[in-house]
């Protein structure tokens, strides 16, 4: 168990260039399951390497247990790391791919026997052990990787998108398994993935990026319930949260929006009083417009696309006053049909304001 | 077209081909048991009596066997070098970006343009001023610079195809770039190693220019040297050079027989997986 520090960590690669990790500040705490999230070139794997020592700091400080670690190489980190690749040895053998680390670390042989077994067993591996990696499947691999890591025993767990080569079923278990695997061994774990699924059901924190910065840290219904930005919002949820360009309009409170011709209020809880004509972001989470029943804040929307997926059923409709489709996702047994003209409720008391430059706005 | 039809086309052009590219060889077989004065009477008849006694005459009395050790010992060393020195360049070259790295591959790479009759002069010099003309250890040299860069860069396109991240998985091991090199570099690079340790030996054993210009003394002469000794300006002893190519075609036969199976596979190596 471990904390890992980063503080205004930076990668730049080629000066005059726009750095690849941008001061990002960060803490993980003993027994944390952080996940770093954001999309490709956000500089998520630059973090992770640099925390596994994999690519050198341009400038700020990483401390694993107040021990900073700028300059010591990867080897005296006592860090584990698992690929993406899974980079296994191909010319050893599962259990040569197990026991390598140990080999050099000078640990005695029947202890890595014994280690070696242990892991094995744990993973299910045991009758693989004399396989070389080319005659084991993609989960395989992926198991043998982790085993490798596990092996070691090591302070800190990296992980680097290690489920993107494999399809979703065994995808599904092998998040479950790792998730297992924090439970069990309570180590600190960095795990790197676009993927908010993952994100969202494996980790204890999520430490969203976007072009080399920081966004936003924390738990992860915290994070999705309470966007800090507009990118957040929008990267976090699938189909992401509509936004929707709005207007403060002159009615007295300064809570009333007015998006085309739609005027509603939202709830006091939900947006600080703004001054009249004031351009902001109006933010809903598909899941909280509905199919409207009497009564309530209702919008008149034409069908554009319907996509029922057996458990529930997306669709996107037109706004008049709205540029892009706005996504609902509806119950299974909620009829509608691509061209009809339906009232849709919009739950306001889940609503989200952005500033015009899009920082969310608290009451 | 039927497919017993197809198959039989097939078998009579590979059986054409065979008797093609096999047929000069098992004529110079033939004559290796066979006299000068039987050949001159008939180029191509069977043996009638098999002259065995022939190899053993150009082993010991004809210097053979002087010829194949400097041979075995001269193309040994130099493909052991070839090797190491090619391998580590090439690990170099395919992993660590450093300034100037395709300079040095692109300088390294052309001098394959040059054809041996524009450098053999200067060699030449080079060697006689350093004391290493007519030795065994200034034709290894020359034969270890002629070879190395090719080696090299059959070897740096195969090292470019392992993954990065196998020498992260190894450093995070907690292993030395040198220790990764021979442990994970090395081993997985075998079958294009094998590849140039066959090339290499095939084309050094039967190389010629160099050591002709290189060794005049008897002692070092190597064994395209000594069949040489078998042509003279006006007679050709033709029985016993076929002879001494059967002695020094044997090698070369083993070596590839060993190792033609690497040498497919890394012919036919795709990325590591």
């Amino acid at each position: 168990m471990a904390v890992v520090t980063l503080d205004r960590l930076t990668k730049i690669y080629e000066r005059g260039h726009a750095p690849a990790a941008d001061s990002v500040n960060l803490e993980i705490r003993h027994g944390e399951f952080m996940v770093l999230l954001g999309p490709s070139g956000c500089g998520k794997t630059t973090t992770l390497r640099m925390i596994a020592g994999l690519e050198s700091i341009s400038s700020g400080t990483l401390s694993i247990d107040d021990r900073i670690v700028n300059g010591i190489p990867a080897k005296e980190r006592d860090i584990a790391m698992v690929f993406q690749s899974y980079a296994l040895y191909p010319h050893m053998s599962v259990k040569e791919n197990l026991a390598f680390g140990l080999r050099r670390r000078a640990v005695p042989r029947d202890e890595i026997e014994r280690r070696v077994a242990g892991v094995a067993a744990t993973l299910g591996l045991t009758p693989l052990l004399d396989r070389k990696p080319h005659a084991l499947s993609g989960g395989q691999r992926q198991r043998v990787a982790l085993g490798r890591a596990i092996v070691r025993d090591p302070k800190v767990f990296l992980f680097d998108e290690p489920l993107s080569n494999l399809d979703a079923a065994l995808r599904v278990s092998t998040r479950g398994e790792i998730s297992a695997l924090h439970r069990r061994l309570g180590a600190t774990m960095i795990y790197v993935t676009h993927d908010q699924v993952e994100a969202m059901t494996m980790g204890s924190r999520i430490c969203i990026m976007n072009g080399g910065k920081v966004v936003q840290v924390g738990e992860p219904l915290e994070v999705y319930r309470h966007p800090a930005n507009i990118f957040v919002a929008s990267f976090l949820g699938n189909p992401p949260m509509n936004l929707m360009p709005a207007v403060v309009s002159d009615d007295p409170g300064g809570r009333a929006l007015r998006i085309g011709a739609w005027s509603f209020a939202v709830p006091a809880e939900r947006m600080p009083p703004l001054p009249p004509n004031t351009n902001v972001i109006f933010g809903i989470r598909p899941e909280k417009i509905s199919v409207a029943q009497a009564g309530g804040t209702h919008i008149e929307a034409e069908i554009v696309q319907v996509e029922p997926l057996g458990a529930e059923t997306i669709f996107a409709s037109r706004i008049a006053g709205v540029e892009k489709p706005v996504f609902a996702r509806v119950g299974p047994d909620v009829a509608v049909k691509v061209g009809e003209r339906r009232r849709l409720g919009v739950d306001l008391a889940a609503a989200h304001v952005f500033d015009a430059d899009g920082k969310a706005l608290h009451p | 077209m039927t497919k017993p039809l197809k198959h039989s086309l097939l078998i009579i052009l590979l059986a054409g081909y065979t008797a093609f590219a096999a047929g000069p060889f098992v004529w110079v077989a033939i004559m290796s048991l066979r006299t000068t004065s039987e050949i001159m009477a008939d180029h191509f008849a069977l043996p009638t009596i098999l002259h065995w006694e022939k190899f053993p005459i150009a082993w010991f009395n004809s210097n053979y066997n002087v010829y194949f050790k400097n041979s075995a010992m001269i193309v040994l060393a130099a493909v052991a070098i070839l090797t190491i020195v090619g391998a580590m360049a090439a690990h170099c070259l395919a992993r660590y970006r450093f300034r100037l790295n395709r300079v040095i591959y692109f300088v390294l790479f052309s001098t394959i343009i040059f054809p041996p009759q524009i450098t053999i002069i200067s060699l030449f010099q080079i060697l006689v001023q350093y004391g290493l003309y007519d030795t065994r250890v200034g034709l290894t040299l020359v034969y270890v610079a002629i070879q190395l860069p090719l080696t090299i860069y059959i070897l740096e396109s195969f090292f470019a195809r392992i993954p990065n991240d196998l020498f992260d998985a190894a450093r995070i091991d907690g292993y030395s770039e040198w220790e990764i090199f021979w442990r994970v570099s090395f081993p997985i690079a075998l079958p294009a190693i094998a590849t140039t340790m066959i090339l290499n030996f095939i084309l050094l054993w039967n190389e010629f220019l160099y050591a002709v210009v290189l060794i005049t003394d008897d002692a070092n002469r190597t064994l395209p040297l000594g069949i040489q000794r078998f042509m003279g300006d006006q007679l050709e002893d033709v029985g016993m050079i076929a002879t001494g190519l059967m002695i020094a075609i044997v090698p070369v036969i083993i070596v590839y027989a060993f190792f033609s199976e690497k040498l497919i596979q890394g012919m036919t190596a795709g990325a590591v997986k």
